[in-house]
């Protein structure tokens, strides 16, 4: 027997041939080259085959010859099922958009849940987000990823400490930590000012308490500076002591900045790519082809496919290939001095609180070694030195033997 | 003339080189597969078919197929294949003559 599945492909029909002489008629079809199968008798004038659609139509030509009656009975294979379709095409396109849909609303925002935020703060986020596109009712596709959201909120509100953006499902939960601003304590606690540093004293102001030492005064660290006691010295009044004591501090720092530095930096040259990801293979929807830079990195973007509750094996990738670039920085010998005493003075800044001021520095020792500009840097920086000591009970005693 | 020098030319080619006899003198072959199948090739045509027996023609004679649930899988112009349950197959020489 023939390949069945080329006949389905091209369609066959069942036809049902009654009267006399059947025998005759299908030697006749067969001498003639029709291809017959599938030969039944029903009863004794009646008898069904199957026969090739293309050879259907030459079968009546025969029939008229012989004394057979011949009718049609069912039309099979692919080109009447294609014809039934085509006819319900209705139901095609509507199952096509049921499912069509169905992936449109199982991959799109539905809810937007903040929880640990103030009301201020949840509307300056959910103000945020509208911005960035991240809208109930926009599909995920279009959205950045979950990273991509946290960083830009830490980065765009200040009230925020951290956010933790998690997508389940359709919706978007985010926790968020405020930054609590810690309140000034309320001093009520008796308590003296010392010294946190060696320095010259420069400044004082004090709100309240007893001052102990006076501008041009040299102070150690941990000294005394005002005092939360006066009265009788006996039995001192205790309070709080406070106020700002500004006083010259000396650093010293060591910094070493080479001549020749090199960086990497995109050039803003990118090309994008477009994947769909089925289990572990990569089919390459558009963007073809090997990036054409030498120096590249490559960002990427995994979208999952969600059909229902389900994550589909499936996920749409988005690849951003950057072209990457060496750049040389060089500097001339006084112009790395320059930057190196730039770069001192802002790792002295960062280290020390932000009224602090660089009054004056003084380079102590130049070097070059190694193509390398090397710098030891004395600062003169005028800062607040007074820290807060509570006093306890037998302290005042004490301290009181020392001041005088 | 030519067609039994022919014959004769066949038939000593069919002992001599060890050919099938089947295709040298125009002879059925049926092939069967248990009860289940059967398949005739070189036959002449066809001469009754029911569900129940199947007469054909040959070159000489008629076979006769008997059994139950006939069905024709196939059939070309000199090759048969029939199915179901085949009980008997009888050759029929003695009306050879009067059929055709």
């Amino acid at each position: 027997m023939k390949n069945q599945w080329i006949e389905f492909l091209y369609g066959r029909v069942i036809v049902k041939v009654s009267g006399k002489g059947l025998e005759r008629f299908l030697n006749v079809l067969t001498r003639n080259g029709l291809h017959i199968w599938n030969v039944k008798r029903h009863g004794t004038e009646t008898i069904t085959f199957k026969i090739r659609v293309q050879d259907a139509l030459k079968i009546r030509k025969f029939a008229r010859k012989s004394d057979c009656k011949i009718s049609f009975l069912q039309r099979e294979g692919a080109p009447f099922l294609l014809k039934r379709l085509w006819k319900n095409s209705g139901f095609m396109l509507g199952a096509a958009a049921f499912i069509f849909i169905i992936f449109l609303l199982s991959n799109m925002i539905w809810g937007i849940e903040i929880n640990g935020a103030k009301p201020a703060t949840e509307y300056q986020i959910r103000k945020e987000l509208d911005k960035m596109g991240v809208k109930i009712g926009k599909v995920q596709f279009f959205v950045a990823n979950v990273e991509g959201i946290q960083r830009k909120l830490t980065n765009n509100i200040g009230a925020l400490t951290w956010v933790g953006v998690e997508l389940k499902g359709t919706t978007y939960h985010l926790q968020v930590v405020e930054k609590n601003e810690p309140k000034k304590p309320e001093q009520f606690s008796p308590q003296n000012l010392i010294a946190k540093k060696k320095a010259i004293i420069v400044k004082m102001f004090v709100e309240s308490g007893q001052k102990v030492v006076d501008i041009h005064d040299h102070v150690e660290k941990g000294q005394l500076l005002v005092s939360g006691a006066f009265g009788q010295e006996d039995n001192p009044e205790l309070t709080a002591a406070k106020g700002e004591v500004w006083g010259e501090t000396w650093y010293k720092s060591h910094v070493e900045l080479p001549l020749v530095t090199k960086f990497k930096v995109y050039n803003g040259k990118e090309q994008q790519k477009h994947f769909l990801l089925l289990g572990n293979l990569e089919v390459p929807i558009w963007g073809f082809g090997k990036p054409e830079f030498k120096h590249y990195e490559t960002e990427k973007n995994v979208h999952n496919i969600r059909f229902l509750k389900w994550e589909l094996p499936i996920s749409y990738v988005n690849k951003t290939i950057r072209e990457r670039e060496v750049y040389e920085r060089s500097y001339s010998t006084s112009e790395a001095e320059k930057m190196a005493l730039e770069l001192a003075k802002k790792q002295i800044k960062s280290s020390l609180e932000e009224d602090a001021k660089i009054k004056d520095e003084k380079i102590l020792h130049k070097a070059m070694e190694n193509g390398k500009v090397i710098l030891d840097i004395h600062f003169k920086i005028i800062e607040n030195i007074a820290v807060g000591q509570p006093i306890s009970k037998e302290t005042p005693d004490d301290r009181k033997i020392n001041n005088h | 003339m030519a067609k039994k020098w022919g014959q004769r030319v066949r038939n000593w080619m069919a002992n001599k080189m060890d050919l099938p006899q089947d295709v040298m003198m125009d002879l059925p072959r049926i092939t069967m597969i248990g009860q289940i199948h059967i398949y005739v090739e070189n036959h002449r045509g066809l001469l009754s078919f029911t569900d129940k027996e199947l007469r054909l023609l040959l070159k000489q004679g008629q076979l006769l197929i008997k059994g139950k649930g006939f069905v024709i899988k196939t059939i070309l112009p000199e090759e048969i294949l029939l199915e179901g349950k085949i009980d008997q197959v009888i050759y029929i020489n003695d009306i050879a003559g009067g059929t055709k």
